[in-house]
């Protein structure tokens, strides 16, 4: 357990002082995750002799997600991962002698073994390849190699790589072993004796994008039925994609051949797929260039034609829009609040309460503001909420349930906590929870929430996603007592290694935006490499990157992520969802809408599934003549739209006009 | 951001303009300060025609979040300056950058809003007060960075809310306070380790051996306003924001934030050697080279005082710029003060120039708001 697996010292970087190196043990250390290990520690001079009274300590410097190392060496791991240590050995008041080790936490034995897709019936002649999965008594992934075997070879073959064929009729059972954790399946192997394979549907016509979900059907000779069989599914040409179920997605306009292979027998359908052809121009109806401050989020009231737009990088405060007038929006009044940067703006479902967020306030106790918002053009403050807040709030959601009343949710800079505040008396604002993802606070943040039907969707950054009931009750949540439903967590470090690679670790990427519509959550990562906040920073030109992802909740408890937006080149910020449309704020990417009907898989760009873009710039702007929208609000057909340069554009997206002959 | 350094710059050209020249006539004096609230250090250069930014850098980590800096320090070799960021996530940074050009060198992470800091005499190390504004009330802890290899090597635990971070010349004690928990704290920097603490409120002065026990509660729980908000009536507490040990380190002087005053320690005896009455919200402090004269920034009265250290007369109290007043720097002559001043709202912050023989505010810059951080760099013969 206690194997020393890495020393990475730079410790000779010596003047006058005695200590020359230190010698760490043991070396190279790993450990079980979950388990304990002591790490110790020698000064040693030159002459490889011990220095006395030498101040020996550990200092953990990354992985506090993984476990934690006190001073003196004691280590605790939580999770698989490695914890890098900083050692040092001082002498007086003299240059530090360092030297770095990992301590390697690794998961527990192999506990299960976990098979897909799980064959239960094979033709003779049929090959099918199941993936293991070696799993550890925690959950944690292994990458053990698995050793398969048949129990009868004569029946059904096993190979190393975990194919298996039919050879002859007849039961076999298939075991999976790694380590002393197995698994067993019972495989059936019938004759090739399929009369007729068809798969429906025969030729379908859809657009790109459209998910058809394919079927196929086997019978013998005398028709009946053959169930639980499992085909391998082809795909020609590769301009799309289909899984195991059969469900199949194409991005080009053409026509495409889905073949169902059993053993040497095959069966094939065509489809064939029209151009989606949801292609729009986006029309400028007005807007209000800013350029005092950045620009920040937008809320457009409810009820009243009336638009409010925060400031950020300095920002103090909220301009308020008349936008009765689509061609001529106009800043008619300001609310001034006590903040550097108001990074958020929303108002109740009725329009009368206003909730302001605030940081870099000049008494650094941040929080909220609340506004009596009857009169939308003349918003009335009521009350402030501070307390154990004061860090800042950056997102805030307001939201009504008939069993309840109101509450905002909110954000809380210092700790990454979701705070539940009780307005039903906005003069008199009231924390009822505090809710934090169970791990420790190193790094954690909270940076959007999203509240639907009684559901909470928390955008946790390094921790995902996060549905949360807070009144819905399937899992006995209420405001005051928030209870979690699941987690979508997924590797970030994977998925934007082209940023890292191209410019260096350091960079800024986490789970930014949710929204629930329908059965899906449409997430969005924020993503920039340090040099591009250097150029913006700078009022370069400047890019952003992330991946908008589409997971699906119809089991809530199971999330699950079926289909993709990238742009090509640009981010992907805040998110706004109405009908079947999705439109977006894409930093230097714009301004972009999507369509969103049907089933959702695969790469949504790629299907053509854009249906608008719209880039706004202003030689007066904040950054002149350079795009980098934030978000975008959509009310009564009109996109209003945030742009952190630029400030806010009205935009149409323009119908398809109807052929009159 | 670029239109606030441009109206920064022009505003300091006007300062440069009205300013009257009486900085010593070849030199030019150039140092840090930190704009908490957008995300920049800026290089401010004063000489005989006033003050003006030299340059600016970013320091941020993300365009739409707050990193805040809060503390800046410099390298006893000058070459680099280290800058603490604390808001925007829990767990803040120190980076280091090249006084040179502003590359950045290095970063590490630490505690819980990291704010003042102080590199060591000898250059090895740079101590960083994890000040958890913003967090439970809860001790915290001094991190100790490895100034050549930006790791830490350290983090010593203290008490609640410590702030303000000073060596003695010989590099052999480091002082910081816990606002919350009234106590001023003495690190023996040989074995990284708390060798003393001092009870500071008026009346119940004490010295102690060793680190502050460790306990669930504050004293006091009035984390917010961080500095700005007068003592309610009957209330005797000191809210130490500062401790700043004399040249020859036989003393050492605290700020007493709610009590506006400044309690002389000594630090043989380990007593009180008295208390001196300092202006409203007195919160940082500086002092001469020669031990002369203490400066201490008075964060609710928009002034800036000078006192006398041997005698503890107030010698002047000069009004400045703006209000809610920072952080202070004493050049290398010892002529001059550098204070800087937050502001409130869309205010930019602000460098006040104090001639400290004059005893007057000489010259004044605009930079970023929430001017807080702020340390001398060097002086130089005028270009």
């Amino acid at each position: 357990m206690q194997r020393l697996l890495f020393v990475l010292a730079f410790p000779a970087t010596l003047s006058a002082q005695t200590v020359s190196r230190i010698v760490v043990t043991p070396a190279p250390a790993s450990l079980t995750a979950g388990d304990t290990l002591r790490l110790k520690a020698q000064a040693i001079d030159a002459a490889g002799r011990p220095v006395p009274g030498a101040t020996i300590r550990f200092q953990q410097v990354g992985g506090q997600f993984e476990g934690i190392v006190t001073p003196d060496g004691h280590v605790t791991s939580g999770a698989v991962g490695t914890l890098p240590v900083v050692v040092s050995a001082v002498v007086g008041n003299e240059k530090p002698v360092i030297a770095q080790v990992e301590v390697r936490a690794l998961p527990g034995p192999a506990a299960s073994v976990h098979l897909a897709p799980v064959v239960t019936k094979l033709l003779v002649g049929q090959s099918v390849t199941m993936k293991p999965r070696v799993l550890s008594k925690a959950g944690d992934l292994r990458p053990d190699a698995v050793a398969w075997a048949s129990s009868s070879p004569s029946v059904a073959r096993v190979a190393a790589d975990g194919s298996i064929v039919g050879v002859a009729a007849g039961r076999a059972l298939i075991t999976a072993k790694a380590g002393s954790a197995t698994t067993t399946i019972s495989i059936q192997v019938i004759p090739a004796s399929v009369g007729t394979l068809s798969l429906t549907p025969a030729s379908p016509q859809a657009r790109t994008g459209d998910v058809v979900r394919f079927h196929l059907s086997a019978r013998d000779a005398n028709g009946a039925a053959i169930d639980g069989l499992t085909p391998t599914w082809l795909l020609a040409p590769g301009d799309g994609a289909i899984d195991a179920g059969g469900a199949f997605v194409g991005y080009v306009a053409g026509t495409y051949t889905v073949t169902a292979m059993l053993g040497q027998r095959t069966a094939q359908a065509t489809v064939t797929l029209t151009a989606r052809d949801v292609r729009r121009p986006a029309k400028l109806l007005g807007s209000v260039v800013r350029n005092t401050f950045a620009t920040s989020e937008v809320w457009v009231h409810p009820t009243a034609p009336i638009a409010y737009l925060g400031t950020h990088l300095g920002g103090d405060r909220v301009y308020i829009l008349d936008v009765s007038n689509p061609g001529a929006p106009a800043v008619i009044d300001s609310l001034m609040v006590n903040a550097r940067v108001i990074n958020d703006v929303m108002t109740s479902e009725d329009g009368k309460v206003l909730v302001v967020t605030r940081e870099g306030a000049d008494d650094r106790k941040n929080g909220i503001v609340i506004y009596d918002s009857s009169d939308p053009r003349k918003p009335r403050k009521v009350s402030e909420f501070t307390e154990g807040v004061t860090a800042g709030v950056h997102s805030a959601y307001v939201y009504t349930q008939p069993r309840f009343g109101r509450h905002i949710y909110l954000t809380n800079d210092g700790t990454g906590a979701l705070h539940i505040i009780d307005i039903n008396d906005p003069a008199k604002p009231r924390e009822v929870a505090v809710w934090k993802t169970p791990r420790t606070d190193a790094g954690r943040s909270l940076h959007d929430i999203d509240v639907r039907d009684g559901m909470l969707y928390a955008s946790y950054w390094n921790d995902g996603l996060v549905i949360l009931d807070i009144g819905k009750g399937t899992n006995g949540g209420s405001p005051s007592n928030p209870t979690v439903v699941s987690q979508f967590k997924y590797d970030l470090g994977t998925l934007y290694k082209q940023v890292e690679a191209t410019d260096g670790p350091g960079f800024i990427r986490g789970t930014h935006t949710a929204w629930r519509h329908k059965n899906y959550v449409f997430i969005a990562d924020e993503v920039f490499s340090q040099s591009e906040i250097q150029k913006l920073m700078g009022k370069a030109p400047a890019r952003a990157f992330g991946r908008l992802q589409v997971v699906d909740i119809s089991d809530p408890s199971n999330p699950k992520s079926v289909a993709y937006y990238e742009p090509e080149y640009g981010g992907v910020h805040n998110i706004w969802i109405a009908g079947d449309t999705l439109y977006m704020g894409a930093y230097n990417a714009g301004f972009r809408a999507f369509d969103i009907s049907g089933e959702l898989r695969g790469d949504l760009r790629a299907q053509q599934r854009e249906i608008a873009d719209f880039m706004p710039s202003d030689p007066k702007g904040f950054i002149p003549n350079t795009t980098m929208t934030w978000g975008v609000v959509v009310k009564d057909g009109i996109a209003y739209i945030n742009d952190f340069n630029t400030g806010l554009s009205l935009v149409k997206i323009v119908p398809k006009s109807a052929i009159v002959p | 951001m670029r239109s606030l350094l441009r109206r920064c710059v022009t505003v300091g050209a006007a300062a440069f303009v009205a300013a009257a020249p009486v900085a010593a006539q070849d030199r030019d004096y150039l140092l840090f300060v930190g704009s908490e609230s957008v995300d920049r250090v800026a290089l401010i250069r004063f000489g005989a025609n006033g003050a003006k930014v030299e340059r600016e850098r970013y320091v941020g980590f993300a365009p739409t979040e707050l990193a805040g800096p809060h503390g800046v320090g410099t390298s006893p070799d000058s070459k680099w300056y280290f800058v603490s960021t604390a808001h925007g996530m829990p767990f803040g940074r120190l980076t280091k950058y090249s006084t040179a050009d502003d590359a950045q060198k290095g970063q590490v992470q630490l505690g819980s809003f990291p704010a003042s800091l102080q590199a060591s005499p000898n250059g090895y190390y740079v101590y960083v007060v994890n000040f958890n504004l913003h967090g439970e009330m809860v001790p915290s802890s001094v991190s100790v960075v490895a100034a050549d290899e930006m790791v830490e090597v350290a983090r010593i635990p203290t008490c609640t809310m410590p702030h303000g971070s000073r060596f003695t010349a010989d590099g052999l004690r480091h002082y910081s306070t816990c606002m919350m928990d009234e106590l001023l704290v003495e690190i023996d920097t040989k074995s990284l380790a708390v060798s003393r603490h001092f009870l500071l409120t008026a009346g119940k002065e004490m010295g102690m051996t060793g680190p502050p026990p460790q306990r669930g509660a504050p004293v006091t729980h009035d984390a917010g306003g961080h500095g700005m908000e007068p003592p309610k009536p009957g209330d005797i507490t000191c809210s130490p924001t500062w401790a700043l040990p004399s040249p020859d380190g036989t003393r050492v002087w605290i700020a007493c934030n709610r009590s506006s005053d400044i309690v002389e320690v000594d630090a043989t005896s380990w007593k009180v050697a008295r208390r001196i009455p300092a202006g409203p919200g007195v919160y940082n402090l500086g002092v001469t080279h020669d031990g002369a004269k203490l400066i201490a920034t008075n964060k609710r009265g928009a002034s800036v005082s000078v006192f006398d250290a041997g005698s503890g007369k107030e010698l002047a109290r000069i009004p400045t710029t703006r209000t809610v007043v920072h952080g202070v720097a004493v050049s290398d002559d010892d002529r001059y003060a550098f204070i800087s001043v937050e502001g409130t709202g869309a205010q930019p912050g602000t460098v006040d120039i104090i001639d400290l023989m004059a005893l007057k505010k000489v010259a004044s810059v605009d930079v970023g708001q929430q001017a807080g951080g702020i340390d001398f760099w060097k002086s130089e013969r005028r270009r």
